[in-house]
């Protein structure tokens, strides 16, 4: 019986129900719509970076990183890209010459850092030539041709065909120069590092670095399935014995550190949004007890206990939030498969955005547990919040509720 | 003779005795009989209800001791209380009587389903009641759908639904018209006599002090009178 007079209780001012019903509802659609937003933007940024940019594992000679220096390479690459590449559940693999200089034209100069492809392994690998605004990708099959960014061509004032000097140490450290040729204009996601990153033919900067043929100074791994990612870095191990092999969460801890800052992201937000509808609720069930206090004290001269009102009135928020809940729930999760489809055109902001490496095109995305995190704290918190006005009915004297008008 | 049903001893009752106190009762001392039609009659603040919510285990006197049926009432936990009053008191109030959301039939049955009735035995007795009250038609309308007069009479076949030994009724006929307060008066002075429930007003309604068997009369928290009379 309780049951059922908690149920019909909801529905007698049906308008202030439907009121926190409604604000269920937007309460979880909200949360899941700016938590689906803000990963999809995340998880964008790190595909970005996986893909555009670092690739799964990279290998490098143990001292690469530590000092930046050219003459520390791995060798015979070519024949361990291939046997890499021969294992089933690796993509792609491509080396890379990589090297630190000035790049000058005949206004001004600016620091790069020079990176010698193989064009035709990063069409599987960084697909650079997806990027080219102006120009060809490596197609005048000169070899003295230059990729830069938008940025550092507008930095430099150079157009297409203009020539450039790149200025940077051999092995040797002897001070090389080299002239080269824009044969295109590239413009990334990722504009503070257009600014830097200037890509020519491996072999050209092989040989200006003095640098012994099949000579790398980065290997670059794309996996088929990220979670071999661990069986794939031994497999590695195994073909180039003295490399260190990071994957992307070792070579941009800022990365995964994104991951872990937005769990607590999706606490805090949710936290937010559930304080406001705690008021809401509370406010709503408090007016709602108030107004019964003659027909709580009715009940409880003809015998129903301050337990059952307790239940009755705890009852009363759990079924408001049992109907906003699946609504807001499917509300939420409609608007974030739909627009993970569509995605988000924030072209408006895209320059902001691309200098902080994220796209224009926003596709919210969603893990199911942070669904369940949401669902979670939403019921918990229409319980705590109905404790409150149930126990302000509890403090009621039956005879003092029946004189009240 | 007659079994004692309610024995109220020296009873008083003061509201706010830290700040302005008002003594609403003042040493009252009530003796009833099992199956007396008694009405308690004064002038507005006069204590009346008071009275009555301290006889009926609605109020706790600040001094002095209520028995009702040899149980002293005043001595128990809030929970026994509410269980005290669930089998042994019948209520009728004013008004806000009923439970809105639910129907005259479901009001009636709530009792005996606090008091854990099983389903079909429950029902006999709530249509059985309903009948007496001469709602038979009316068992699936909710109290917004009833009359004033047709509310007050679910609000009787409810307090009668526990088999009650003693029905208390704060001004029962105060928001009624004269054929339902008649109605219903009539309907609780044949039960007081065909089933020996003892009944208790409080009022100042004339028509219920006529069919009132014995009169106590209050005047500012003390009995005046208590007398016996026939009724008209």
């Amino acid at each position: 019986m309780l049951f059922q007079i908690a149920w019909r209780n909801i529905w007698r001012n049906k308008s202030r129900s439907l009121v926190v019903i409604s604000s269920i509802i937007i309460g979880i659609w909200a949360g899941i719509f700016i938590l689906s937003f803000s990963w999809g933007m995340y998880k964008n940024n790190i595909n970005e970076s996986v893909y555009r940019q670092l690739s799964h594992i990279q290998i490098h000679h143990p001292t690469f990183g530590e000092e930046n220096n050219s003459k520390f390479t791995i060798t015979n690459t070519d024949e361990k890209a291939r046997q890499l590449e021969s294992d089933g559940r690796i993509a792609s693999v491509s080396s890379r010459v990589i090297s630190s200089g000035m790049i000058t034209s005949p206004t001004t100069a600016s620091g790069v850092k020079i990176y010698g492809i193989n064009p035709a392994s990063e069409i599987t690998q960084i697909r650079l030539n997806e990027y080219v605004r102006e120009g060809t990708y490596f197609e005048s099959g000169k070899e003295n041709e230059i990729l830069i960014g938008a940025k550092l061509a507008k930095k430099l004032k150079v157009k297409l065909k203009s020539k450039v000097v790149l200025t940077f140490t051999n092995i040797n450290s002897e001070i090389i120069s080299g002239a080269f040729r824009i044969g295109g204009i590239y413009r990334s996601k990722n504009i503070s590092l257009d600014e830097v990153n200037v890509y020519v033919h491996q072999k050209h900067l092989r040989e200006l670095l003095e640098l012994k043929p099949s000579e790398s100074n980065e290997m670059a791994i794309l996996v088929k399935n990220e979670e071999q990612l661990e069986t794939i870095k031994k497999f590695s191990v195994g073909i180039v014995p003295r490399g260190k092999i990071e994957d992307w969460k070792e070579l941009s801890p800022e990365l995964s550190m994104i991951i872990e800052s937005f769990n607590l992201y999706t606490y805090i937000i949710s936290g937010i949004i559930l304080l406001a509808l705690t008021f809401g609720i509370i406010n709503t069930m408090l007016m709602s007890v108030l107004e019964r206090i003659r027909e709580l004290g009715m009940l409880m001269a003809i015998g129903l206990n301050k337990r059952k009102i307790f239940i009755m009135i705890m009852l009363e928020t759990f079924y408001l939030t049992l109907i906003g809940t699946p609504i807001g729930l499917l509300s939420g999760w409609l608007t974030v498969t739909t627009l993970g489809k569509t995605g988000i055109n924030l072209s408006m902001f895209s320059e902001g955005l691309a200098s902080y490496g994220f796209s224009s095109i926003i596709y919210p995305a969603l893990d199911q547990e942070k669904y369940v995190i949401i669902v979670t704290m939403c019921l918990v918190t229409a319980i705590l919040s109905a404790i409150y006005p149930a126990y302000k009915a509890l403090q009621l004297n039956p005879s003092e509720a029946i004189r009240k008008i | 003779m007659a079994k004692t049903i309610i024995d109220a001893h020296n009873v008083s009752k003061t509201f706010n005795p830290k700040t302005i106190p008002v003594h609403a009762v003042q040493d009252v001392h009530v003796h009833i009989e099992e199956g007396e039609f008694v009405a308690l009659v004064g002038p507005s603040g006069s204590g009346k209800s008071t009275l009555l919510n301290m006889m009926g285990g609605l109020d706790e006197p600040t001094e002095g001791t209520v028995f009702i049926d040899g149980v002293e009432i005043t001595k128990l936990s809030e929970n026994k209380l509410i269980d005290f009053r669930l089998h042994n008191i019948g209520f009728v109030f004013q008004s806000f009587n009923l439970i809105p959301v639910l129907t005259a039939k479901e009001n009636v049955g709530f009792v005996l389903q606090l008091q854990n009735m099983p389903k079909t035995e429950r029902e006999k007795r709530v249509l059985a009641l309903l009948e007496e009250v001469g709602l038979k038609d009316k068992i699936n309308s909710r109290p917004g759908e009833l009359s004033g007069g047709q509310q007050q009479r679910v609000a009787v076949a409810r307090a009668l639904a526990s088999k009650p030994k003693i029905i208390l009724a704060d001004e029962p006929t105060a928001n009624l018209d004269s054929k339902s307060a008649a109605n219903l008066l009539d309907i609780m002075a044949k039960l007081n006599k065909e089933e020996k429930i003892t009944f208790l007003f409080s009022t100042h309604d004339q028509r219920v002090i006529r069919k009132a068997r014995r009169v106590i009369t209050l005047v500012d928290g003390k009995i005046e009178s208590d007398v016996e009379q026939t009724p008209s």
